[in-house]
């Protein structure tokens, strides 16, 4: 093929992505399942602000019941709550100092709930993505696209979709979970609050769409949307087990490497203030994106429809 | 550019240790109306689909408008296709959904071509209905309207009649009658009746093999044999025999005279002599007709 012939080809192809794109997020915005779903993380979400919320403030309020008693003046209270808050944030952080400084102004109750939403939201992509092409490969619906659309543009327009709608959903949580952060702590200022959520959204964004094309890598390989999602949360356990116990493993343990091979591992830098240090977590999870979509992509390709 | 539009060389699929298409070849000419015929469980489905590159050929090779199926890219805007399974995905409007398509198949005018479609199926009043609303007959009209977008140079159609009631069915081979020396059509069916009166040539399949391809004159022998139905008299069998052109001549039954003759020859030329002959004879005549129907010609070939 000539070197206008394969531009040509090439331009074809994206031009179908973002047909197919823009046609699937239409269709994917106006469903019910959307909005569940939608409505399943923000109440989750709330759910685990709540609960964090009213932990920390129990958690506040029983010191300072103890100082009081203990004859303690005001400014103690408040040194013991910053060493507090100080010895949660190192342990979230891994004492890294340079992140502690940079997530000094974000209330913890912000940085915990994003923590353990980070943690589900794998699940919540498998969920949301688990039959975007087995649910048309298995009732053959996929014939009907394959005859006016390359196999790779099907697929890449399937996954922008998935990521799309999941940068959205991000948003909206983060959004909700940041506006509850400024109301409840007034020091948190708007421009602190714009910068972090714009961090926050980013981070789980990078992190995310390595999930995403697993979800489509799983989605790739079976016929019946079932098995996909089953065999997604197989993968996402053997993930997370990967992680633990390469972590478990130490510096010198035989099974340490382990943890390289789980995307999770990466996740602890994403809110990293060094470019270098997010640089590198964010190159990791694209790895593992291009890795997933490439497989799903050789799988597709290969596969009777 | 040949003139063939499909062609296929010694192609075979397996499933597994199960073999659904063994060696086939056969070619279907442009402009053709083209029959794919056979039993169920014949392969018809399964080489359907690899016309259509929805499956790959396990040996042999298919050209398809002059490039292989499979590749990806190459048949678009070439190839409209009815595949006899597939559901139309849930969630769209019908209207919506075939325009997208369009769009898909960079058709200039998505929506216009889509309005056509579904006008030529008797579908309009399905537009704004959501896929999952539609009945069967609804489903196979709408998928047929697909196929027809753009009117592509190659139409495939997986039993385009199959489940349809008779109004509608009639109103569907009108379309295809529409397409004839315009469009390539290829039409897998079990109607062999329907596939007689459409089908310019066709081929048969049976076990995964081919039994026999050719024009529908050949495989119903229309060029070769005709039946006439005696009502009164006595056929003298030698004596027809021997007569020019004539190669074979048989009752087939009491009242049924089967006579076949060398290609070659005009039919009416032979038909009217043996007629005069029978006339002559004091032979009561009820009707003449030529060859066989298709089905008469699968059963005894299957």
């Amino acid at each position: 093929m000539c070197k206008s012939a394969r531009f040509a080809h090439t331009l074809d192809g994206l031009k179908e992505t973002v047909v197919i794109w823009s046609a699937e997020l239409r269709r994917a915005v106006r469903s019910g399942r959307t909005v569940v779903l939608l409505g399943l993380y923000s109440m989750f979400s709330a759910l685990v602000l709540l609960v964090v919320g009213w932990l920390a403030g129990e958690v506040r309020s029983a010191v300072a019941k103890q100082l009081e008693g203990a004859g303690a003046d005001a400014s103690a209270s408040v040194q013991l709550n910053e060493e507090m808050r100080k010895g949660v944030l190192g342990f979230l952080t891994s004492n890294d100092s340079a992140m502690i400084e940079a997530l000094a102004q974000v209330p913890l109750e912000v940085l915990i709930v994003f923590k353990i939403t980070l943690f589900f939201l794998p699940a919540y992509i498998a969920l949301m993505g688990f039959d975007q092409i087995s649910g048309e490969v298995g009732p053959r619906s996929m014939r009907y696209l394959t005859v006016r659309a390359r196999r790779s543009s099907v697929l890449l327009g399937k996954f922008l979709t998935q990521a799309t709608l999941l940068l959205g959903l991000v948003l909206i949580i983060d959004l909700a979970i940041f506006i509850y952060a400024r109301v409840a702590n007034p020091d948190f200022s708007f421009p602190a609050v714009a910068i972090n959520l714009l961090k926050f959204w980013l981070a789980a964004i990078v992190f995310s769409l390595a999930y995403v094309a697993l979800t489509t890598l799983c989605s790739s390989l079976f016929r019946s949307p079932a098995v996909s999602l089953v065999f997604n949360f197989i993968l996402l356990f053997v993930f997370w087990l990967m992680d633990t116990i390469g972590r478990a493993s130490g510096d010198t343990g035989n099974l340490r490497f382990l943890r390289y091979l789980s995307p999770s591992y990466y996740a602890s830098d994403l809110l990293h203030p060094g470019l270098a240090q997010f640089g590198a977590s964010g190159a990791a999870y694209a790895v593992f994106a291009f890795v997933f979509l490439m497989a799903a992509y050789g799988i597709l390709r290969a596969r009777d429809l | 550019m040949s003139d063939v539009a499909i062609e296929l060389f010694g192609v075979s699929k397996r499933f597994g240790p199960k073999v659904a298409v063994n060696g086939v070849s056969f070619s279907v000419p442009k402009g053709a109306v083209y029959g794919l015929i056979g039993p169920n469980g014949a392969g018809k489905t399964t080489t359907f689909s690899m016309m259509c590159g929805y499956l790959y050929p396990s040996e042999g090779s298919l050209k398809v408008m002059d490039v292989d199926p499979t590749t990806p890219g190459a048949l678009k805007g070439r190839l409209g296709a009815l595949p006899q399974d597939a559901v139309l995905p849930p969630g769209w409007e019908v209207g919506a959904l075939l325009t997208y398509w369009a769009r898909l198949s960079a058709l200039a005018e998505p929506e216009r071509e889509a309005r056509e479609a579904l006008d030529k199926v008797g579908l309009m009043e399905a537009w704004n209905v959501q896929t999952q609303a539609l009945s069967h007959g609804m489903a196979k009209r709408a998928a047929m309207a697909q196929a027809l977008m753009g009117s592509p140079p190659l139409v495939l159609l997986d039993e385009p009649t199959a489940g349809l009631d008779p109004r509608i069915a009639a109103q569907v081979r009108q379309v295809i009658r529409d397409m004839k020396g315009r469009q390539t059509v290829v039409v897998s069916s079990h109607n062999l009746q329907e596939l007689e009166e459409l089908c310019d040539a066709a081929a048969i399949l049976d076990k995964g093999t081919l039994a026999q391809a050719g024009s529908m004159n050949e495989l119903t022998g229309q060029g070769a044999e005709f039946r006439v139905q005696i009502a009164r008299g006595s056929v003298i069998i030698p004596e027809l025999t021997v007569m020019p052109h004539i190669t074979d001549a048989r009752m087939e039954s009491d009242t049924v005279l089967r006579v076949r003759f060398s290609g070659g020859v005009a039919p009416e030329e032979v038909i009217s002599q043996v007629v005069r002959h029978l006339l002559q004879h004091d032979v009561l005549i009820l009707g003449v007709s030529r060859g066989q129907r298709l089905e008469d010609r699968v059963l005894q070939m299957l």
